[in-house]
């Protein structure tokens, strides 16, 4: 298992798979969700074959830690085999649900921040821990809605599930630019809460992305986390705030819809690098 | 910490599961005073439902690409969202999702003049199925033949039987060959096809019933003599039944054919 270094990624997507594995392209790890890899045994071996040249991270995006439900057995005992194989360096998943009544939802809904969901992701997350020994990350989500419910902020929400189980976080910077915008409180406020509730040892990994804005029923702008464009200005300059607070992480980019091509996704990650060599000689200033 | 009125989570889940997936305006709302944020929940709500019926949509074109390219993205959702709503995902390996796909659409409105669309959603899954599959070199189904000839097959190696020929009609809709695709003989019949994994991609053959026989009774594990019986039972004589081996299974790629040496005594 190679470690995943603090620096700039990419998600790997089965389009860029043949590419990555005839030219290598420079890109300091990688990151796939393990779910596309379960079913496709072609896919696994293509990966099996990258992932001796790079480190990688699973993303997953169907464990659904946040059911009160729990986590389906069968879906962890089929990750836990990848896991095996693959030999990660980073497992992750989402602070959301997507199953119910049996049935999955493949979306990344939203919790109410409420003490039985904080008990019921807490159980959860530590059943996977427990079940594939190690640790994993846990992201925080976009969210588009708030429960009337919800009494704790999401970023103590986070903090406490991390504190209680072990477990690490996934700091994904454009996820909190779009969940405060969408519930219209300042990026930057939002980020100095999540900064001032998570211990800055929690955090393992740095996600970036871009997003769509669109125009809802009322006229209003809503930012949808599509994973579709390249990272904006404000995001950037929320993660060069979140590396001047937490330190150099290892930082992926993400694009899912739209996908472009490789070029362009690792130009993505030059930025995010330069931004990361930009923090370490800071650091190294400092110490001398 | 605590709200007086917090639901259940378990409730909430369900509730809001439920109301995701529902069809009516009505039924799609949930009480506007579980939430409060800056948006009506309704509003929030629909971004996930879109996000979810978009994700279930998009996974059941890469399965049916065939039947997406024929009928159009905008159709093809409309048939994938009603689906989804009748049938949600149960794991979250979308590829996986779909095995009812086929027999969903097979009087789906607006299909009546496509009689063969289920039969080519059935055929755009066993592709797609063989699709996740590797190649392998080595392991294939191996048959001697009389003592005298060695067949080794392909694997995976599957075969396909329908009702239309899918296999000539998937072909040209991929290819976007219209005139191949209005030459294509819609009559009713038995149409069978041999399909086979490479390191290139699935390839497909269009065989005849006397070699699918054979076929089948080869992958399942019948010996040479038992393999040949079978695809005698479609009366003809033992010197056709070879002969239409000969000409459709020997040169089609997914056999290899090994002449095999007298023992000397």
């Amino acid at each position: 298992m190679n470690p995943v270094p603090a620096q700039a990624g990419i998600g790997l997507r089965l389009p860029h798979h043949a590419q990555v594995l005839a030219s290598r392209p420079r890109a300091a790890w990688l990151e796939v969700h393990p779910e596309n890899y379960m079913a496709d045994e072609s896919a696994r071996a293509e990966l099996e074959a990258i992932s001796a040249h790079y480190p990688l991270s699973l993303h997953a995006v169907g464990l659904s830690l946040g059911s009160a439900e729990g986590v389906d057995q069968a879906h962890l005992a089929r990750l836990r085999r990848l896991v095996e194989r693959l030999r990660p360096a980073l497992v992750s998943d989402h602070l959301s649900w997507s199953t119910s009544s049996g049935h999955y939802l493949p979306d990344l809904l939203p919790l109410p921040y409420t003490e039985e969901a904080l008990r019921i992701v807490c159980r959860n997350v530590a059943q996977v821990q427990d079940f594939l020994g190690r640790k994993i990350l846990v992201e925080n989500p976009s969210t588009y809605l708030r429960f009337a419910a919800s009494v704790v902020p999401e970023a103590e929400f986070l903090a406490a599930v991390a504190r209680t189980t072990g477990c690490g976080v996934v700091f994904d910077v454009n996820n909190i630019f779009v969940s405060a915008s969408n519930q219209r409180i300042a990026p930057a406020q939002a980020l100095s809460d999540w900064c001032r509730a998570l211990d800055a040892g929690s955090v393992g990994e740095i996600h970036l992305a871009g997003h769509a804005r669109v125009t809802v029923g009322s006229g209003e702008e809503l930012r949808i986390d599509d994973h579709g464009d390249h990272v904006c200005a404000e995001v950037w300059t929320l993660y060069e705030k979140s590396l001047a607070h937490f330190g150099p992480c290892p930082t992926l980019i993400e694009w899912d819809t739209r996908l472009p091509e490789l070029p362009v996704l690792l130009a993505e990650a030059a930025l995010a690098q330069a931004r990361l060599d930009e923090r370490q000689r800071h650091s190294y200033a400092r110490a001398v | 910490m605590h709200a007086p009125s917090e639901p259940a989570l378990a409730a909430l889940q369900s509730q809001m599961a439920a109301a995701l997936l529902a069809v009516t305006p009505e039924a799609q709302q949930l009480p506007p005073e579980l939430f409060a944020g800056a948006h009506p929940g309704a509003v929030g709500l629909r971004v996930h439902r879109n996000t979810l019926l978009g994700a279930i949509s998009n996974a059941l074109r890469m399965s049916f690409s065939a039947v997406d390219r024929l009928v159009g993205e905008e159709f093809f959702d409309r048939m994938a969202v009603e689906y989804a709503r009748a049938m949600p995902p149960r794991v979250p390996q979308l590829d996986e999702y779909g095995s009812g796909f086929a027999a969903y659409i097979e009087r789906f409105p607006g299909t009546e003049n496509l009689p063969y669309l289920a039969e080519l959603a059935a055929f755009d899954w066993q592709v797609a199925a063989l699709g996740r599959l590797c190649h392998a070199s080595e392991g294939g189904a191996v048959l001697e033949l009389e003592g005298h000839v060695r067949l080794t097959f392909a694997t995976p190696l599957r075969t396909h039987r329908a009702a239309y020929p899918v296999g000539q009609l998937r072909a040209a809709i991929l290819a976007e060959d219209l005139e191949t695709l209005r030459a294509v003989d819609l009559t009713p019949g038995e149409y069978r096809y041999a399909l086979w994994r490479s390191d290139q991609g699935v390839n497909v053959r269009a065989v005849s019933v006397v070699s699918a026989r054979f076929l089948d009774a080869a992958l399942s594990g019948a010996d040479g003599t038992a393999a040949l019986a079978a695809a005698g039972e479609v009366e003809q004589s033992a010197a056709e039944v070879v002969a239409t081996l000969a000409k459709e299974i020997l040169p089609a790629g997914f056999v290899r054919v090994e002449t095999i040496a007298p023992q000397s005594v």
